[in-house]
């Protein structure tokens, strides 16, 4: 028997690719217009399993996020310099 | 009335309610249609499976699939972006010229872009530009919603209805140009000031607008540089067709390969981004109007429309034009087009009046497609856009403009019909 429920998910899905492809748009004026930005996945290190919800609070973590920043800010400096990155 | 006729009609009435209500895709419907339509033509005797195999046209499909495929590239490589995002920074900051602005380049855009393509993309840059500046966004994204609509008018490949037409009436892209060029750009014009005219109060005022240069965005600049010249290859080769022997399909295929060897790209990643749903929404709606063909109702449905017309032409060519147009702010235009044509097509009118009929349809299959919240599929995605940015608009709202446009352009088509075909002819 057919469900119901499976056409209605279906024809879900076209309007899902729509709202995905406006938001990829709207990200990419928001980029061009805006000041940009990246998003960049980090995996959690090894040996460090028992600390998974520190790890996940990072990401709002206030310091950590300036910690970043000026870590971009150096790159760039560097980058600006023609000189290479230290390790 | 003979039974069959009957089946057909209840299956053509039936697929448009369906896809007029969304209770299923497009594409779905027609194609239940046509197998309803197939099933039901064989049994009967109405027509045999060798006769149902013309009923769809594959060299309109070819024009459509080559179309996207060559524009999906140009769209992949920020050609549409960057030309929006240089229609934004010509504004300045200044409310009046960015609504202008908007309005041209929506229009622009839907000359190639497909609708709901060219909606998700003036959506995005509207709603960011209207945050950056603190405007209310509903005045830009309706406009530019009513411009997408009128766009492309005038050309071959400007809308699927107009490839549908001009492939029916053996239109070229010269002529499309030279019935229709001069007053898409007049209809551009008006449809501006009506909407400048009723939003003037609500555009905001002058801000400063952030620095930006549109072509950083660009993230490959030799993609974008090939899809430009193959998109103007594409309009080139349309444009000079008469001397190359080969169909508007044959142009658009061989541009569509060629922009896939230079592009460089992965076929199966263009081809899975094609709007298949209108493809498969034609080919099953064309098969449709084939098995109601073969019952001869279209043409007693023709020659009962342009009797009623008197016989006159240029009353043919108004009837025609309102017709088609009011018919297009409930039924998809796609739909419209694919019905009317061959009952056109069924028609005698030579010459000039000829010209005169396919113009007044082209017009009226345009301009009723954004009448209402659910004329067509751009209506129905701006308004859902609209809401996920947490504005609603009303029924009454679009209604009022839409309603408003859409008389004063069908009331200018007439007048510019008239003109065009009867004072100035040739």
């Amino acid at each position: 028997m057919i469900k119901l429920a499976k056409i209605k998910k279906w024809f879900g899905s076209r309007k899902l690719k729509r709202e995905r492809t406006y938001e990829e748009e709207k990200r990419e004026f928001e980029m061009a217009m805006g000041k940009p930005f990246i998003n960049i996945r980090i995996e959690m290190p090894e040996g460090f399993e028992e600390l998974r919800a520190q790890f996940l609070n990072l990401q709002k973590d206030q310091r950590f996020l300036e910690e970043v920043k000026d870590l971009v800010k150096k790159r760039l400096t560097y980058e600006k310099h023609g000189l290479k990155p230290q390790p | 009335m003979d039974a069959t006729i009957l089946i057909f009609i209840l299956i053509y009435l039936l697929t448009i309610l369906v896809s007029a209500t969304e209770l299923a895709p497009l594409s779905v419907a027609a194609l239940g249609g046509a197998l309803l339509t197939a099933w039901f033509g064989i049994q009967y005797n109405v027509f045999t499976y060798e006769e149902a195999l013309g009923f769809v046209d594959m060299r309109l499909l070819a024009l459509l699939i080559g179309t996207m495929a060559v524009v999906e590239i140009a769209k992949r490589s920020g050609l549409f972006r960057v030309l929006a995002l240089y229609a934004v920074k010509f504004s300045g900051g200044n409310p009046a010229k960015l609504f202008v602005s908007v309005c041209i380049v929506s229009a622009f855009v839907s000359m190639f872009l497909s609708d709901p393509m060219a909606m998700l993309l003036m959506a995005a840059a509207t709603v960011t530009i209207a945050k950056l500046l603190k405007y209310d966004p509903t005045p830009y994204f309706l406009s530019a919603t009513i411009m997408i609509n009128l766009g492309g008018i005038s050309t071959l490949i400007g809308s699927v209805s107009n490839m549908i037409i001009g492939m029916e009436a053996n239109i070229s892209f010269t002529e499309f140009i030279n019935y229709l060029l001069v007053c898409e750009i007049m209809l551009w014009a008006l449809t501006i000031f009506v909407l400048y005219m009723i939003f003037k109060p609500n555009l905001g005022e002058k801000k400063t607008l952030p620095e930006y240069k549109p072509l950083e965005s660009i993230t490959n600049k030799t993609l974008f540089y090939k899809s430009a010249f193959i998109l103007f290859l594409l309009v080139f080769l349309f444009l000079t067709l008469e001397n190359l022997g080969v169909g508007p399909e044959g142009v658009a295929i061989g541009c569509a390969i060629l922009g896939l060897v230079l592009s460089k790209l992965d076929p199966a990643e263009i081809f899975r981004e094609l709007d298949w749903e209108t493809v498969f929404f034609i080919a099953g709606f064309m098969f449709i109007v084939g098995g109601l063909e073969k019952t001869q109702i279209l043409t007693g449905i023709s020659s009962w429309l342009f009797q009623m017309a008197e016989a006159s032409s240029f009353n043919s060519t108004l009837v025609t034009l309102w017709f088609s147009g009011i018919a297009s702010t409930v039924v998809s235009n796609t739909a419209i087009a694919l019905t009317f044509a061959p009952m056109i097509g069924a028609h005698a009118f030579s010459g000039l009046n000829s010209s005169a009929v396919w113009s007044a349809l082209i017009l009226g299959t345009n301009l009723g497609g954004a009448t209402t919240p659910f004329s067509g599929s751009v209506c129905v995605m701006a308004i859902g856009a609209l809401r996920r940015e947490g504005i609603s608009v009303k029924f009454g709202d679009f209604a009022k403009v839409g309603l408003v446009t859409t008389i004063i352009q069908l009331s200018f088509s007439s007048l510019y019909l008239i003109v065009r075909f009867r004072l100035i002819g040739v």
